[in-house]
């Protein structure tokens, strides 16, 4: 069933239902005013002829009573009863039901009229006379009854209008949820069949269904940048494993036509190396996108990244004299502790070291910096090599940018867009400055200042 | 010595792979080929190590060690996986895992490891503040290193490398070991970093003494012994 039909079905059994309480009420409330109100007059009757009799007796009475009666109106219900119930005098034939014979006020009775067949209802009140009579006034209650007949039939064919005006409204108000319901299916349906460019138009009202297409235009505008993220990762993937795969099938066909058992073992030593060197690129590669899409955020705590710095620096130094570059802290004066991945800032951090050591030691000093300033942590490495040049930065920091055309050192390319990656699961950016001359490579993360506990992890097993 | 170990893995041939090699070293071995047999053999049986992949069928790794830590038992437990990401390894140590292992790894490389956990889980039961491998002697408390009678001042990283090679002695241990182990990294690094700590460390063990202590095992990486 359609959305439409089933809010026009829903709109209409309300206007039903909500008009069948009304009509109910209207119903009872106005038989009971019937009712009442004949009473009123059945006693008003009764007290004036009570009047008439206690000042002329009961021959004053009859005429009254007569009189009434051959007025003719069928509503009113108007005699004198022998003791036995027998009518002597009015309109009244008969009284069917006998407990009418009694005292009190006003109260329903069945009784027929002279000149008719079947039997009425009527409202009465009787009051007895002396010797043993009684006098009957009342009101039969057909008049106010047709009365409510014709309310009750107008209010059935209100009702019955409302429930097509109901289902009209329902029509409307369907027709518009369903136009902009679908909208959003139109663009649903674009997309699950391969096309990310569609977007749900925006009406321009503040209304509940443009949020909702706002956010669903925002959340498609990010898978957008994440697809083409993965698409551009994927190809560059392909196109870079493809070298190492092909180094790696010539090592093994090598392996197989080798002479003897020295060169095979080399060879298989050479396809060991290029597998690695495939791994880690995957791995790094995998790496980036869980960064990316942060995963590793349930792994921040608190530490000491001044420490770290420390720790890498020292660990580093021995492979920065081997290039013949020597590596230093940098240190600001004051570091706060940092809350954030340690395992991925220091390998953040190793990387920026290990270019540097790679591309700039030729320039001799290395250092690794760690600043506090402006509530921004900076955390990187400054080497006195050549440098990246300003229009190739952004290039340096992509995926697989390498700005060495010949693609001949190890590595993929990976690394500063790994760097950048583990800084934006951070919050942060890296920027990459000139040196001059050298480059300066930053990661700058914004500081939490709401540490509540101590920092993580004590030195390794001592004092360092 | 044999000890006993169990392979939670569903891949047949890595498990067979596995259990051969460690068959040849000595070792008996067991196998499960999905999670929820693998931990009912291992709160079963009394293993000394037990070699686990994280994405096995019915029960996962990681719900399997959760489930074996919860029930206190202890056995050490190394994991195999290809999820191998900083993110990962470290959701595999914090979960109760002893090693972590990216799929795929040399033979060398698991033996090591998996001889590491088994000398650890002896090494708990001794209580001798001083190490020796040969005329090494690598003092617990004082932190103070003697060869022959001669001291050699070691700085505090090269103490901890030489500490962690000397509990492994006459075992391969490899340099993802030693990134993990002595200086809790747990990335790849592209230069040559733990050569150069090692080598260093190896000149200061070995200059002025004949015997060569600490030795390159070629494609997997270096071992004490006297």
């Amino acid at each position: 069933m359609s959305t439409k039909l089933r809010i026009a079905l829903l709109a209409g059994f309300l206007a039903f239902a909500s008009n069948l309480l009304i009509i109910g009420f209207i119903h009872f409330q106005t038989r009971d005013e019937i009712v009442s109100a004949l009473r009123r007059q059945v006693t008003e009757q009764s007290a004036v002829l009570g009047q008439v009799y206690r000042s002329g007796g009961l021959p004053a009475l009859t005429k009254e009573v007569s009189e009434a009666a051959a007025e003719g109106d069928p509503q009113v219900a108007i005699a004198i009863l022998d003791r036995d119930g027998k009518p002597m005098a009015g309109n009244v034939a008969a009284v069917d039901s006998p407990s009418a014979l009694s005292l009190g006020g006003a109260r329903s009775a069945v009784l027929r009229m002279k000149d008719e067949t079947s039997s009425l209802e009527a409202t009465v009140s009787v009051s007895p006379l002396s010797g043993g009579k009684w006098l009957l006034t009342g009101r039969t209650v057909s008049a106010g009854i047709s009365l409510r007949e014709t309310l009750e039939r107008s209010l059935l064919v209100a009702l019955a209008v409302s429930v097509i005006l109901g289902l009209l409204c329902g029509l409307i108000i369907g027709q518009y949820v369903d136009r902009r319901v679908h909208d959003i299916v139109r663009v649903a349906d674009r997309i699950s069949g391969g096309d990310m460019s569609g977007r749900v138009p925006l009406s321009g009202a503040n209304d509940s269904f443009e949020e909702l297409s706002r956010q669903i235009n925002h959340m498609l505008d990010r898978i957008s940048t994440l697809m083409g993220e993965l698409r551009m990762l994927t190809d560059s993937l392909a196109h870079d494993l493809r070298s190492p795969v092909g180094r790696l099938r010539a090592a093994a066909d090598a392996a197989l036509a080798a002479d003897t058992p020295e060169e095979r073992d080399q060879m298989l030593g050479a396809i060991i190396r290029q597998s690695d060197s495939l791994m880690r690129i995957l791995t790094t590669a995998l790496e980036i996108a869980r960064s990316e899409a942060f995963t590793s955020q349930n792994q921040f705590s608190w530490f000491d990244p001044a420490q770290l710095c420390d720790e890498l620096v020292e660990m580093y130094e021995p492979v920065a004299e081997e290039a013949g570059a020597s590596i230093r802290l940098d240190r600001g004066p004051i570091v706060v502790p940092v809350f954030g991945h340690r395992q991925l800032l220091a390998q953040a951090l190793s990387n920026l070291i290990e270019n540097a050591i790679k591309y700039g030691s030729s320039g001799g000093e290395i250092a690794v910096l760690v600043h506090d300033e402006d509530s921004t942590l900076k955390l990187g490495v400054t080497d006195r090599g050549p440098g990246i040049p300003e229009e190739r930065r952004d290039e340096a920091r992509r995926r697989f940018g390498r700005l060495d055309p010949s693609r001949t050192a190890e590595g993929a390319g990976l690394g500063l867009s790994l760097v950048q990656a583990i800084a934006h699961l951070h919050k942060g950016e890296l920027a990459l400055f000139d040196n001059a001359p050298g480059l300066v490579a930053l990661v700058q993360i914004p500081v939490r200042t709401d540490r509540k506990e101590a920092p993580g992890r004590p030195p390794l097993g001592l004092a360092l | 010595m044999g000890r006993k170990i169990l392979i939670i893995e569903d891949d047949a041939e890595t498990a067979a792979y596995l259990a051969r090699g460690l068959s040849q070293e000595g070792h008996s071995v067991e196998q499960a080929a999905n999670g929820q047999d693998g931990l009912f053999q291992a709160t079963d049986g009394s293993f000394d190590l037990i070699i686990l992949d994280r994405m096995v069928p019915v029960l996962d790794g990681l719900s399997v060690l959760k489930a074996l830590r919860a029930a206190k038992i202890e056995t050490p437990v190394l994991i195999l996986s290809a999820l191998g990401s900083v993110g990962d390894r470290i959701e595999g140590l914090e979960c109760g895992s002893d090693d972590y292992l990216v799929k795929p790894f040399s033979f060398a490389e698991l033996l090591a490891r998996a001889n590491a956990l088994l000398r650890r889980s002896e090494a708990r039961v001794t209580s001798d503040p001083r190490l020796a491998v040969g005329d090494l002697e690598i003092d617990l408390l004082s932190r103070t290193v003697k060869r022959g009678g001669r001291k050699i001042d070691l700085k505090p990283r090269e103490y901890l490398l030489l500490e962690y090679f000397a509990r492994n002695e006459g075992r391969v241990v490899t340099r993802t070991m030693l990134l993990e182990q002595v200086w809790d990294y747990h990335f790849d690094p592209a230069t040559n970093v733990i050569d150069v700590h090692v080598s260093r460390l190896r000149r200061k063990l070995e200059d002025g003494f004949e015997r060569p202590l600490l030795h390159t095992v070629r494609g997997a990486g270096y071992m004490l012994e006297a």
